[in-house]
């Protein structure tokens, strides 16, 4: 081998695929801005309105503190109704995972049980709460409750199930082997082993539906939303200011108690912990 | 030694019993009571609501028989739901990449920045989407612009969190490879960082865009454009059978997004 061969850079690897895919990429940004019908002018305008807006509700005059009673009360209402709907959730969600589990039940019935989930799943807690319970409870948050606790039942049902068949098989079969029926086996070869992470997930569930709960309030739904909306309908951004320190006041204050209880429940169960998921169940829940 | 019959059979001791689970059921009746009750909280009675099923059979009659020549009417609301999740993903998601390398341990230039970049992450994280787009409405009027903003704030909390926690968990043989041969902080982050955590930053970016589609229902009905706003429109003069269209084609749309990003998903990461 001369120097120069053995010097020579290796050929570099094909690009082609990663071009493609940017290019592909770019026909669709420009595709999207070309044909969306917007007036460009207001770009211009957007900082200029936001700091306007800005201006209403904190500067003019600061926020009215008179109305954080209120503001406290339409976000506890949020949160009740937050709550309730992953309470819902967990309680119907916890049989119909282990249903949809190949492990425990058979192939066709955790077939069929995903496929249910998943349907559940695909629709909003807006959708449903406009289209089903609204009409059957009335406006309010029983019908925001009951849109989050069914959509809840997908997406906790979906997660029991996949963290059913992730377990261990030796406790199964340990219980198996002492006469367990089949109920006293997942009473005791399952149901401790998957606790911890479902406890974990209802916690980050209850997270995200206080999110979707002020959501709710724009259609009718009660709380914190309705507040906020009401308030910028009429003009009143002093208002507006307040109820929004309070929804980030809140929303972090229970995010970081959750989180903790979260990291708690899951590193002092000592069980196989799924990294992933502590630091980002989103991720878990997408997937 | 000589261990008696007794003493091979012993039990080993019952652990005392933990007193966590009791209270947290305790607090989580406690709760949950308080919550339902209609003194303090939302009022919720289970016979009530079993009496009042009868009110929804009519618009479930309706929600079953979709209008499908209203079908035409939607593609345009459709398409510029689309549009605004492609373009809000496209730009939160290029600015939530630098504010990601800010917020981790690994690259933030110093503690100020990572704390301060940190704190507003989860301010900005705080706002759902449907509040933003009504502030955003309010600044400059309805229309998809403040969708798109909106969506844009919201894309940049959901990504800059997980790609910064992404960024913490790197390989730092690369890092040091990199400061060794002299690279300065751009070119570690670009040579030594960026390569590893691009994969995810894919896969992070495709998820943000299924949200984005997700949210449109929520970013209509306040006036931020999309397929939402003839959702509401509908709703409100109670054309069941049109909205029914609508739920159908946003439950489709949604599936088939959901399988394309998953499917990319998987062969990134």
């Amino acid at each position: 081998m001369t120097a120069a061969a053995a010097t020579a850079r290796p050929t570099r690897p094909s690009r082609a695929k990663r071009n493609a895919s940017l290019l592909a990429l770019g026909v669709l940004l420009v595709w999207a801005l070309v044909t969306l019908q917007f007036d460009p002018a207001k770009i211009v305008e957007l900082p200029g309105g936001m700091g306007h807006v800005f201006y209403l509700m904190y500067l003019q005059s600061g926020p009215d503190w008179s109305y954080l009673p209120n503001a406290l009360r339409a976000m506890l209402e949020s949160l009740e109704m937050a709550w309730i709907g992953t309470v819902i959730g967990a309680v119907i969600s916890l049989p119909l995972g282990f249903f949809g589990a190949k492990n425990v039940s058979s192939g066709l019935v955790s077939n069929a049980m995903r496929q249910v989930l998943n349907g559940i799943r695909a629709f909003p807690e807006l959708v449903l709460a406009v289209v089903i319970f609204i009409p059957i409870a009335g406006l309010g948050p029983v019908a925001g409750a009951l849109a989050l606790g069914l959509h809840s039942v997908g997406t906790l049902g979906k997660l029991t199930a996949e963290v059913v068949e992730g377990i261990d098989g030796g406790p199964v079969e340990a219980a198996r082997a002492t006469g367990a029926r089949a109920l006293q086996v997942q009473r005791w070869g399952v149901l401790p082993q998957v606790m911890p992470e479902i406890v974990a997930f209802w916690l980050y569930r209850f997270e995200i539906n206080i999110r979707a709960s002020a959501v709710l309030g724009v259609v009718g739904a009660g709380g914190i939303g309705f507040l906020v909306q009401q308030t910028i309908v009429f003009n009143r951004f002093r208002l507006t200011g307040t109820a929004l320190i309070v929804v980030i006041g809140i929303t972090i204050l229970v995010d970081t108690v959750s989180g903790w209880l979260r990291r708690r429940i899951i590193q002092g169960s000592g069980a196989r912990v799924q990294g992933e998921f502590i630091e980002q169940p989103e991720l878990v829940e997408a997937v | 030694m000589s261990l008696t019959a007794t003493q091979e059979n012993i039990r080993p001791p019952k652990p005392r019993p933990s007193l966590v689970v009791p209270i947290g059921l305790v607090a989580f009746l406690a709760i949950s009571w308080v919550a339902t009750s209609e003194q303090f909280g939302i009022g919720l009675d289970p016979g009530k609501i079993l009496e009042d099923i009868a009110n929804g059979v009519g618009i479930l009659g309706d929600l079953l028989r979709p209008n499908w020549a209203f079908l035409p009417k939607t593609v345009e609301p459709m398409l510029e739901t689309f549009r605004m999740a492609v373009l809000a993903s496209a730009i939160g998601c290029s600015i939530a990449l630098p504010v990601a390398f800010l917020a981790s341990r690994v690259t933030a230039p110093n503690l100020l920045t990572y704390v301060a970049d940190r704190s507003v992450l989860s301010v900005v994280r705080a706002i759902p989407d449907f509040l933003y787009a009504l502030i955003f409405v309010s600044a400059v009027g309805i229309g998809p612009l403040p969708g798109i903003a909106a969506l844009i704030l919201f894309n940049i909390g959901v990504v800059a969190k997980l790609q910064s926690e992404t960024v913490d968990g790197i390989d730092v043989g690369p890092i040091e490879a990199s400061r060794a041969a002299g690279g300065n902080r751009l070119q570690t982050v670009r040579w030594a960082v960026l390569p590893q955590v691009l994969p995810n930053y894919v896969a992070y970016s495709l998820y943000t865009f299924e949200l984005n589609i997700r949210a449109s229902t929520v970013l209509g009905i306040v006036g931020a454009g999309g397929i939402g706003r003839i959702l509401l429109r509908e709703y409100k003069f109670f054309n069941f059978s049109n909205v029914s269209v609508i739920v159908v084609e946003l439950f489709v749309f949604v599936f088939v997004i959901e399988l394309i990003s998953i499917t990319l998903r998987r062969r990134l990461v």
